[in-house]
């Protein structure tokens, strides 16, 4: 493979790629794309913060040859998503989808060119890191993955294949850490800095559970964690009640119910 | 602040803590059942010395005046003006709580006594002692003279004045005390858990490789180890114990729940870097890449 070579053939022609989903992905995405010489064209969304960075509009545009599916919470949304692009895309264009919520071959049967889309390991807060994990659905051909490849390969990033299962790797492994934090927490083992603290000085975490949590957003944690649980249907995966609060109202603390509101 | 510190057991652990506190300026008398053992810790803590010496890390003039402030002594009796007394010896309930008894006999009714286990309970091995208001865990991370992690285990006896005393040691020593409540794994083995349990599930549900797993869990999270790499340095036999230790003193609950190729690993023998086969192959200390001889076979890959 020529990293190189296949970077500035798709930089001479700017293609474009089109982003649709939630933030921060989309914006983490797109800066990502434009820094690798991609045009880069983001879905318009009535409750995204307007800016100037990106070119926005609600229309796939044309000659759009991969479009990138960054949803993991609204899975209503996400399938609205997928079905328009589908229709819009040229057969040839693939869409590159987050499969960390739902399967990519699950997907694959929201739509009709079942042939094009391949699931990607999309959280926040990851999108620097030089290896991601792409998974071919059922009905995916080597072509696609190809494709995916490529593209992957030209932001600067080494492509895993993984089987296509909810979770894959790194998000089943993070959120679950995350977790198993917010059950330590609800049973006041320790503090939220004290538990931090903990896991970067006592085996070198990179960050801290519940600085993690923050980082990636306590949504999409308790996204990840639902779906393990829905998937795997194991009593392990049941999210922390303390982390389901958390993903309500952005608080880590609860009141305790003896001191009234 | 403390002025006379013990330490019981003098293997890697005990060896480390004594390290750790004589580099901080403190006098520590270390405490051996066994002359031996004292020799050869003492032997280890100078090696331990010189290479903090040839890392940078120590002066190179305090090699002597560290090792002469660690007074090595196989008598409990020698423990009579201690503050503080550590205990880092086997991790066996019975010998603990044993140690624990005779140690309130021998020290000041003022002196506060640690207990540095990892997996047992601290409130079972500080329960016979009469004094189990002036009883904590302190927790230190292998290498203890390296690692900047202690965690403050508190029991439901332990007071308030004793863990200010622990917590303040602890920075006295240069390291970084996180109080915790006496419960199974305290923080760290803890919240670790899925780490190494998640990694194994995804591996017996053939989703990747050993090899894809550590890859991404490094490059694409940023840990410094992938969780089989980690295992194989560990010894797959120690995570397994853990593990299991873990999932018993929950009483059986899922998330702690071990998985089959743990067992199937030690079964084969295949133990780590120790037995020179975990889940990678090492010639010496160098990992092998050659996944064709790893085990379990990974699964055939659809590129």
């Amino acid at each position: 493979m020529a990293p190189s070579a296949s970077k500035t053939s798709i930089a001479r022609k700017k293609a474009i790629v089109y982003i649709t989903g939630e933030s921060p992905l989309v914006e983490e995405y797109a800066a990502l794309g434009s820094a690798h010489g991609y045009d880069v064209v983001v879905q318009w969304n009535e409750d995204r913060k307007r800016d100037k960075e990106y070119r926005r509009s609600a229309i796939v545009p044309a000659g759009t040859s991969i479009a990138l599916e960054l949803t993991n919470t609204d899975l209503e949304r996400k399938k609205r998503n997928l079905q328009k692009l589908d229709k819009a895309l040229p057969p040839t264009a693939a869409i590159i989808s987050s499969s960390v919520t739902v399967s990519a071959s699950e997907q694959a049967t929201w739509i009709i060119h079942r042939h094009r889309l391949a699931g990607c390991c999309a959280l926040p807060s990851f999108s620097a890191g030089t290896v991601i994990e792409v998974a071919p659905t059922v009905y995916t051909p080597v072509e696609t993955m190809e494709v995916v490849r490529r593209f992957f390969t030209s932001l600067g990033k080494h492509c895993e294949f993984v089987e296509d299962r909810v979770g894959m790797v790194l998000p089943r492994v993070v959120c679950q850490i995350i977790n198993e934090a917010c059950f330590a927490l609800q049973e006041g083992v320790s503090t939220p800095a004290e538990l931090d603290t903990a896991m970067k000085l006592g085996v070198n975490y990179p960050r801290g559970p519940i600085e993690w949590a923050e980082a990636i957003g306590i949504r999409q944690v308790e996204a990840v964690l639902r779906a393990l649980e829905r998937d795997l249907g194991e009593d392990r995966y049941r999210v922390a009640p303390l982390l389901h609060q958390m993903a309500l109202t952005g608080e880590w603390w609860n009141r305790n119910p003896r001191e009234g509101s | 602040m403390i002025k006379h510190f013990g330490v019981v057991g003098a293997g890697t652990m005990g060896a480390g803590i004594a390290l750790a506190a004589a580099r901080s300026g403190l006098d520590v008398i270390l405490y051996d059942v066994n002359d031996t053992v004292l020799r050869q810790a003492l032997e280890r803590i100078k090696a331990d010395v010189k290479q903090g010496v040839a890392r940078g890390k120590i002066p190179a003039d305090q090699v002597s005046p560290i090792v002469a402030r660690i007074h090595p002594r196989t008598n409990l009796s020698d423990f009579h003006a201690c503050e503080l007394v550590v205990e880092a010896v086997i991790e066996d309930l019975r010998v603990k709580k044993d140690l624990f008894r005779h140690l309130e006999t021998h020290t000041k009714t003022s002196a506060v006594l640690a207990t540095n286990t990892s997996s047992l309970s601290v409130t079972a091995i500080t329960s016979v002692l009469r004094r189990q208001e002036r009883a904590i865990g302190l927790h230190f991370f292998n290498p203890a003279h390296i690692m900047k992690l202690v965690e403050v285990v508190r029991t439901q006896a332990t007071s308030e004045s004793t863990i200010a005393f622990a917590r303040s040691f602890v920075h006295h020593i240069g390291k970084s005390p996180v109080l915790v409540r006496d419960t199974p794994g305290f923080i760290v083995n803890r919240v670790a858990r899925p780490f190494y349990g998640e990694a194994l599930r995804l591996l017996g549900e053939q989703v990747a490789t050993h090899e894809q797993i550590d890859r991404i869990l490094k490059q694409g999270a940023g840990f410094a180890m992938g969780p089989f790499e980690l295992m194989d340095l560990i010894g797959i036999d120690v995570n397994f114990a853990v593990t299991q230790s873990m999932y018993d003193q929950f009483f059986g609950e899922p998330r702690y729940r071990p998985h089959p190729i743990q067992k199937q690993m030690v079964d084969a023998g295949r133990l780590g870097k120790k037995t020179g086969a975990g889940f990678y192959t090492y010639n010496d200390t160098t990992k092998q890449d050659n996944s064709a001889e790893s085990w379990p076979l990974p699964p055939q890959r659809r590129q």
